[in-house]
């Protein structure tokens, strides 16, 4: 069909009519669009360097293929909100291909053709590239009415920006602008792909007569059917000509507009989230910024203690409220929005480091003031690391949380519960208040001895925890797995009187140099013992002992007990005779579901067991925590507030028909007791840990110490 | 401006011990040590001041202990105290509240405080005693078992309260210097971060001994001696419940069990 032209002439002719004044003054605008948006770039830059430098980018291209991966896929925008990420894609790809498009156009245009005068843009090429850009701007206008609908009617409350711990008629109340900013950004890129397909149908209508136009009509299907609709309308060529000239200019600086506002505006997040997706770390939820105890100060306690990529973090924020939505101290009336707490960083970043000259005293971050972070909002996080774990964009929040709360710990701003715990944590090496000397004496229900692994080798060295060797409750599951270990024949020992509380907590309550110290003391003491590898019931040691203590010097292989008895199933080391009848639901531990990739040995455990696993609706990496870590389990809920493990409770209870709520961590243990409790369920089913029931499922109970050993247990664990 | 601070390391009993072989106190293993309860709330009083003066005060760290009271000093200086005074001798072992305070005075004498605090106990004797004996010695103005304090740096008086007998309160001013023992509750203490105790270490301490102080072992020997420290046999109690019978019953068969027959 093609070749009654020559290929040369199937094109579009630039400025087709345009006289030269017009054309320069076009270019003068576009000239100065780009110049307003390096400016904003350029402004962003030096704001995020006026952080601490973090070489956060480096090592810079395997990071890029990462991050371009990741942004091609839309794997993280998919999360939880499959239909939102879809037409997120529609935008993206949109968008891009526009984007592409245009810039193909200015290479040969502006470029190619006026240095060597080759030219590409056109026959085939231009054919096959007018039908990709239609596509494109059908994709952009369909997800961008996606968008609004979901904003409009489906009304999601991760889209509310009013924070709960503000007032009305506070200034950071409700964020109506970044409301009327969304609305804006849609109408805008809207406005811009509707007026390019009007413009490229009534420049069809006023060229009908060109064949060398018209021709090839339909290799832009959309234009073409809005050139027939114009012309249907009564539109003949000489008003489309005018219209067409209208159309251009209002098109052409609606997108030199955009352009310009990109870095000012959220268009941002086009350049921030992909360079907060590439400086993305992802040991960020194992492991906590090691901090310098010897320096002058410690932690964050103006924002230019800020690294330069989590003040690009801040920017990268698309308010998309997916973390609002998983953390467990909003969902439980807490102020702490990890949402909320990035835009208010942001917010004082933008007001302080965007300007040319530095604010003359320090910024500060934790206080009252508006966007100032509140230490109320940074001692309700439980350092569960679902904001982290969910959000799209790479943004690190728990490690900046730990951070501001190391100087508070450091100004001493916080609960006088907590200075017991870390007095006690100080002097005896473990968050109850009991004596070094009181840590095994758990072992003395047990018909068998326990080796000593300080003065004799053993194959498997137990690290058992605080609350594993001192809560009367974690001590039954303690004396559990002991006669387990024992039981499958297992060489195995533990630390007695010298083990001391591995750190996690501590460490994520922001008291580093505690943490240091205990980790330097117990790596000192793990080292002087022979041992293959180690063990621990509780997640939170697991985590530490696995992920922090090898930078303190500490590498050892450690299992969670769940793993290990999983192991200890299949290779029939631990018969399993008794079938449990139970209807049970299991509730991952954050520390080992979430953030160490441990959710499939525990169900496997239960699989082998006979039970009937009917599953939470938050499971996995979305479990929802208990609210123990951090260190809120030192810390008392204030009566008044719902507990994130009343709430979990709650969503065991939807269960019909529930016998076992299986927790898998002592932590979990002690607060889904109480949850139970407090949210009305007592009675109707048991908290139990996944060791009880592979205690009952081998037989072992009722033996030597079950009753006895209760009431020993009483006597030993109650509170001195 | 100065105020001095005398603290103490105290010792924490395990729930289970042993009696050391020659009966006069517990074994060393059984327990753990760490500055006064009591002492953390009378070195807040004291940075309270010198914050609110801006700084301009001096809060110095007395104690009286071996090297093993390095730590409790150290607790007491990661406070934001500005350097300590650690006094030892080997005569000081069984030093008893009287002999220490004779030891404070001879440091009274020497860093000439404007204002010296006391715990009002120690959690581990409580005898309550040294605060009052070194103002005996002093011959100082001084309160016991101070509650709340209104003083600013360098006044020449202070008022405080004090928490007496039968819920009564009474409320005195006292002429500075004084020597106050101070009670738990007068304030909020700050916490010491692990890290602030190991960078206390920078600060100065002086290490002194009795001659030093141009004290002989002969003016410290303790005027009391402990003879003998034992666990007294426990009581019995128990709630006797049921009917007006089967209480008597249950009340003689007690009698009974315990007249052994």
């Amino acid at each position: 069909m093609f070749f009654e032209h020559d290929p040369q002439d199937v094109t579009r002719i630039l400025f087709q009519n345009f006289p030269t004044w017009m054309a320069v003054r076009f270019y003068l605008i576009g000239a100065a669009a780009c110049v307003v948006f390096a400016y904003g770039v350029w402004t962003n830059i030096r704001k995020y360097r006026r952080g601490v430098r973090s070489g956060a980018w480096s090592p810079f291209w395997p990071r890029v293929w990462q991050m371009v991966a990741t942004v091609l896929t839309h794997r993280t925008i998919k999360r939880r909100a499959e239909a939102a990420g879809r037409s997120h894609s529609w935008i993206f790809y949109g968008f891009a291909a526009l984007f592409v498009g245009t810039s193909i156009i200015t290479l040969e245009h502006d470029i190619l053709e006026p240095l060597t005068g080759l030219t590409f843009w056109y026959g085939w090429f231009y054919l096959a590239f007018s039908a990709v850009l239609d596509l494109a701007g059908v994709a952009l206008i369909a997800g961008l009415i996606y968008m609004m609908y979901r904003r409009k009617l489906l009304a999601l409350p991760r889209l509310d920006y009013t924070r709960p711990d503000r007032s009305p008629g506070d200034p950071d109340y409700d964020r109506s602008g970044y409301r009327r900013e969304d609305w804006a950004f849609l109408w805008t890129l809207i406005a811009i792909a509707f007026t390019g397909f009007l413009l490229e149908a009534s420049r069809l209508v006023w060229l009908q007569g060109d064949a060398v136009v018209w021709d090839y009509r339909w290799f832009s299907p959309v234009g073409t059917t809005t050139a027939y609709l114009m012309k249907a309308l009564g539109l003949g060529p000489d008003g489309a000509a005018e219209l067409r000239l209208g159309l251009w200019w209002f098109h052409g600086m609606l997108a030199l507009l955009f352009i310009a506002l990109v870095p000012y505006t959220k268009v941002k997040h086009i350049f921030t989230a992909m360079g907060s997706l590439m400086a993305r770390d992802t040991e960020a939820k194992r492991r906590m910024p090691t901090a310098n105890v010897d320096g002058e100060r410690i932690g964050y306690s103006v924002l230019t203690d800020f690294t330069d990529k989590y003040l690009l973090n801040l920017d990268a924020c698309t308010k998309c409220g997916r973390c609002h939505e998983a953390c467990p101290a909003n969902a439980s009336g807490y102020p702490l929005s990890p949402r909320d707490l990035v835009l208010s960083l942001r917010e004082l970043a933008n007001d302080t480091l965007s300007h040319a000259a530095m604010p003359k005293g320090p910024i500060t971050v934790s206080g009252d003031g508006v966007n100032m972070i509140r230490s109320e909002t940074l001692w309700s996080c439980r350092t569960c690391a679902a904001c982290v774990e969910i959000c799209p964009v790479g943004i690190e929040h728990l490690p900046m949380i730990v951070q501001m709360r190391r100087a508070l710990i450091e100004d001493g701003d916080f609960d006088p519960m907590l200075q017991l715990t870390l007095k006690s944590l100080q002097k005896s090496g473990n968050a109850l208040g009991e004596s070094k000397r009181k840590r095994p004496r758990w072992t003395k229900n047990l018909d068998f001895e326990i080796k000593d692994a300080r003065t004799q080798p053993v194959d498997v060295l137990w690290y058992v925890g605080d609350y594993a060797s001192f809560d009367p409750r974690s001590q039954k599951v303690t004396i559990a797995f002991a006669k387990i270990l024992h039981a499958a024949g297992i060489d195995f020992g533990i630390l007695y009187e010298d083990e001391q509380t591995a750190g996690n907590d501590v460490r994520r309550v922001g008291e580093e140099g505690l943490f240091q110290a205990l980790a330097a003391a117990n790596i000192e003491l793990l080292n002087s013992c022979e041992f293959s590898s180690m063990v621990t019931t509780d997640p939170h040691t697991y985590n530490t002992i696995r992920n922090e203590y090898p930078e303190f010097g500490g590498n050892y292989l450690i299992e969670h007990a769940s793993a290990m008895l999983e192991r200890l199933i299949r290779e029939g080391r631990i018969p399993t005779p008794v079938n449990l009848n139970y209807r049970v639901t299991y509730h991952d531990p954050c520390h080992l579901g979430r953030i160490n990739d441990g959710a499939e040995p525990p169900r496997q455990v239960l699989r082998r067991l006979g039970v009937d696993l009917v599953e939470l609706r938050r499971i996995r990496e979305n479990s929802f925590c208990c609210g123990a870590g951090g260190g809120r389990i030192w810390l008392a809920d204030p009566p008044a507030m719902k507990k994130p493990a009343e709430l979990r409770a709650a969503e065991a209870a939807e269960i019909a028909g529930l016998d076992v709520l299986v927790v898998n961590c002592p932590k979990c243990l002690n607060m889904m007791e109480d949850g139970v409790k407090g949210s009305g369920n007592e009675g109707k089913f048991r908290v139990m840990e996944l060791i009880e029931l592979v205690q009952e499922a081998m037989g072992l109970i009722g033996d030597t110490t079950s009753d006895d050993g209760d009431n020993v247990l009483r006597e030993a664990g109650a509170p001195a | 401006m100065k105020i001095m601070v005398a603290v103490k390391q105290v010792a924490f009993l395990d729930d289970e011990f042993e009696i050391r072989d020659d009966g006069r106190d517990v074994g060393e293993d059984f327990f753990e040590k760490d500055l006064n309860e009591f002492d953390h709330f009378s070195v807040e009083q004291a940075m309270l001041i010198k914050e609110a003066a801006g700084g301009d005060a001096e809060v110095v760290i007395v104690i009286v202990g071996d090297e093993d009271a390095d730590d409790a000093l150290r607790t007491a200086l990661a406070k934001g105290a500005d350097r300590g005074i650690r006094v030892w001798d080997d005569a000081l072992a069984e030093a008893d509240g009287i002999a220490v305070a004779k030891v404070l005075a001879k440091l009274v004498e020497r860093e000439k405080p404007d204002m010296v605090f006391t715990g009002a106990q120690s959690a581990d004797f409580g005898s309550a005693v040294t605060g009052m004996a070194l103002a005996g010695f002093l011959g100082w103005p001084h309160a016991a078992v101070v509650s709340n304090l209104d003083y600013a740096s360098g006044a020449r008086t202070a008022t405080l309260r004090r928490e007496l007998e039968g819920g009564l309160e009474e409320i005195m001013t006292i002429r500075c210097p004084a020597v106050l023992s101070i009670q738990l509750g007068i304030n909020q203490p700050r916490y010491a971060s692990l890290r602030g105790i190991k960078q206390a270490k920078q600060k100065p301490v002086d290490e002194l001994s009795l001659d030093d102080l141009g004290l002989s072992a002969a003016e410290v020997a303790p005027a009391s001696r402990v003879r003998r420290m034992y666990a007294p046999e426990r009581g019995k109690a128990e709630l006797i419940t049921g009917s007006a019978a089967e209480q008597a019953a249950r009340l003689a068969e007690i009698i009974k069990e315990l007249r052994g027959m």
